[in-house]
């Protein structure tokens, strides 16, 4: 049975005269998690963005749920969730009415409204903050006045609210402490019910720098210079791989 | 010799040169007919009547010019945002619409707001005859086009990754416009909507002189009849209005996170589009017969020639770039030569009288003693706007940090040259940023000082409306328009060369 999500069939991404992802081929299966290697600037964030849609590829192919990005509707693409870089989040409003912001795909206009106007439920909101250990006396506390990993956890659980099958981040967990990267890193590859139990699992695709972290993925793909070096099990990775990225 | 270094300094002192070539003319055109009026009118500031029936007349006046100033406001502010919004680029990205229609509506708002409101207000009063409603309207039609450029500007300034962020939620197209532009558009009434508020009072003493009804038509009726201290009573109460809406409007904090309030404006909101839209169709249907003498500037011919109406066209750049001059170079000038406490409280009134005096009022008055001419016309238009600036100058050099200017002052460094080096020379990039939006203004404002001094473009629209000639007056009006376009794209290059 095919069960891939995502796939990316030879794309090549280039900005001005710099060809910043060479020709590019991918598979992301259902379920498996896989940890992104490269220097800074190898390209890791355009893949990212490649892979969400959110920047078309020069040449090339993205297939999500084996249909072209033009041919999902809005629920399909909404299946799909990005941690980015620098955040991204909206510094006017308050922690709790950007977490909220993940919950608009799922309604209506109306709900945009009344989280703007502070009126609409902040439940779930306060159950992913919580979850991300951000403290309910930053709740209400606008964007701007929040330390570097506050927002960092901000943006995480706006991300984790969206519930969606595909998780994708671009070095999630800068700014985080140790003992809160573990508890982060368990949210974004596994999904948890109600009772904060294990359920079906997510499939996800993590950029990083540290190869401590390492342990919980399936998968480690390197890249360099907008080309994948290596694409293989997390058992199987060597140095010999490393040193080809590094 | 030491050649002149241009710098931003030097810059904001250069254009008081104009007054050489303004001053010849001045001098040459000064009578002495008029010089016991001046001096009357002069006096009557003092004295102003003041008595039960003109204290009625004075509420009277002040609650219509109020009420055309409030609801012009109102309306204005509102569909300013809404046009805002549709000419802003984020609403483009976000519903995938070609930059095509956001370039054409710009454009059209472009045109709309080069015509100032003076101009909307004779033009519409030769259509459908003198109303309450029609300093409304022609108040409304270009505040719409100005706001709605300040509010596109500001939802410019949208982070494009937070776009892409929301963007990326795939949350319903109007639920991310409205989560994007939330802030900024509150941000941006918040301090520019009371100011317009302001602004919108003024345009309404402005276009009472042209009889659209308010305390302006007081003042021009008493002006007609040289009643002086009844002309005085009518600006005395106008400048208690103004600086008693400047204490009230320093004092309003709007709070966006109260929820109670925030639904009142939502509700207001709605309310001033519905009730607009009712208006406008009743207005249209009621005056459906007076809508048809447009048709008439088909039929109309022009008899204005070539050389004449070039000659018009030169007259208002020149009258621009002389009022402009003015207004850049005379606030600096002056309060760093009288550089002390006492002479900056004289400053601080006469450029509040200037900029509380309407510009018809002050040329009225110097027309006393001097004839019409682009110099006086150009001295009118710049002292008023000099008083627009200076109160800038001045609130940003105060909230200045003074340290430098102490520095300089401690080596022995005169008094001015000290002002000049270590407070103005810091302020005068942002003071040219600010006098080059200004100059913006001071081009339509030519139309005012033009329809009353005999000069440019403003003058003969006057002439061409009183003769119905239609075409006469749209071919007027397209010279303005360009005039001011041009005007506009050269300022905004100025100022984004500056800022």
């Amino acid at each position: 049975m095919n069960n891939t999500v995502l796939e990316l069939k030879n794309i090549s991404y280039k900005y001005k005269n710099d060809l910043i992802l060479n020709k590019i081929n991918l598979k992301i299966n259902s379920g498996e998690k896989i940890a992104l290697l490269g220097k800074s600037g190898s390209g890791k964030t355009t893949l990212i963005s490649v892979l969400n849609g959110t920047i078309k590829p020069t040449q090339g192919e993205v297939k999500l749920f084996n249909k072209s990005f033009e041919e999902l509707d809005r629920k399909q693409k909404s299946k799909i969730t990005t941690i980015w870089q620098d955040l991204r989040l909206i510094e006017d409003l308050s922690a709790e009415q950007n977490v909220n912001c993940g919950l608009l795909a799922e309604n209506n206009f109306y709900f945009a409204l009344k989280n703007l106007l502070n009126i609409s439920s902040f439940k779930k909101a306060h159950k992913y903050m919580q979850l991300c250990k951000l403290h309910n006396s930053i709740y209400d506390k606008k964007i701007r006045k929040l330390s570097g990993g506050q927002k960092q956890r901000v943006a995480i659980a706006r991300s984790l609210i969206q519930e969606s099958d595909i998780l994708l981040a671009d070095e999630p967990f800068n700014n985080l402490d140790p003992k809160l990267i573990t508890t982060i890193k368990y949210l974004m590859l596994e999904s948890v019910d109600k009772n904060n139990k294990k359920k079906s699992p997510k499939t996800a695709l993590i950029a990083l720098h540290r190869l401590d972290l390492l342990n919980d993925f399936d998968k480690v793909i390197g890249i360099r210079d907008g080309k994948i070096f290596f694409n293989v099990k997390r058992n199987n990775l060597k140095k010999i791989h490393l040193d080809k990225i590094y | 010799m030491n050649k002149l270094k241009l710098n931003y300094t030097s810059l904001s002192f250069l254009p008081i040169l104009v007054c050489i070539p303004l001053g010849f003319q001045l001098i040459n055109n000064i009578h002495f007919g008029g010089f016991k009026l001046f001096q009357e009118f002069l006096i009557s500031a003092f004295d102003p009547k003041i008595d039960n029936e003109i204290i009625i007349i004075v509420i009277k006046r002040l609650n219509e010019t109020i009420l055309i100033g409030f609801f012009s406001w109102l309306v204005s502010i509102i569909f300013g945002a809404i046009f805002g919004i549709i000419s802003s680029n984020i609403y483009y990205k976000i519903f995938n619409i070609p930059n095509f229609f956001y370039r054409i509506i710009r454009f059209f708002l472009t045109i709309i707001r080069s015509i100032h409101e003076v101009v909307w207000g004779i033009l519409l009063m030769q259509i459908y005859g003198i109303n309450f409603s029609i300093g409304i309207i022609a108040i409304c039609i270009p505040y719409i086009a100005v706001n709605s450029k300040v509010f596109a500007e500001q939802l410019e300034t949208i982070d494009y990754k937070s776009f892409e962020s929301i963007n990326q939620i795939n949350a319903p197209k109007f639920s991310s416009l409205l989560t994007l532009i939330w802030n900024p558009i509150i941000n941006t009434f918040k301090n520019f909507g009371l100011y317009r508020l302001e602004c919108s009072i003024r345009s309404t003493v402005i276009l009472g002189l042209f009889g659209a009804g308010g305390i302006g038509t007081s003042i021009f009726l008493s002006f007609q009849t040289l009643n002086f201290r009844e002309l005085w009573t009518y600006l005395w109460s106008l400048a208690i209005l103004i600086i008693l809406s400047g204490l009230i409007f320093k004092k309003i904090k709007f709070n966006s996170t109260n929820k109670i309030l925030s639904i009142f404006f939502i509700a207001v909101f709605f309310i001033t589009i519905l009730f607009s839209f009712s208006y406008f169709l009743y207005f249209i249907f009621n005056n459906f017969e007076n809508f048809n003498s447009i048709t008439s500037l088909f039929k109309s011919s022009s008899e204005l020639g070539l050389f004449d109406f070039l000659k018009l066209i030169l007259e208002t750049i020149i009258l621009s770039l002389l009022s402009t001059g003015i207004a850049i170079s005379l606030p600096p000038l002056v309060i760093g030569i009288f550089n002390n406490n006492t002479s900056k409280i004289f400053i601080k009134i006469f450029a509040f009288l200037l900029r509380l005096i309407p510009t018809p009022v002050i040329l009225l008055t110097l027309l006393t003693f001097n004839n019409p001419s682009v110099s006086l016309a150009a001295l009118t238009l710049g002292l008023h706007n000099a008083g627009i600036t200076s109160k800038l100058l001045f609130k940003n050099l105060d909230s200045q940090d003074k340290k430098n200017y102490i520095a300089m002052k401690s080596l022995v460094i005169s008094k001015k040259t000290s002002w000049l080096l270590g407070l103005f020379s810091q302020q005068a990039k942002s003071y040219l940023a600010y006098c080059a939006y200004r100059s913006d203004i001071i081009i339509r404002e030519t139309a005012i000082v033009g329809v009353i001094g005999s000069v440019g473009l403003g003058w003969q629209l006057q002439e061409s409306l009183s003769s119905f000639a239609w075409q006469e007056v749209t071919i007027v009006l397209i010279a303005y328009s360009s005039i001011a376009i041009v005007g506009e794209l050269i300022n905004g290059k100025i100022k984004n060369s500056l800022t």
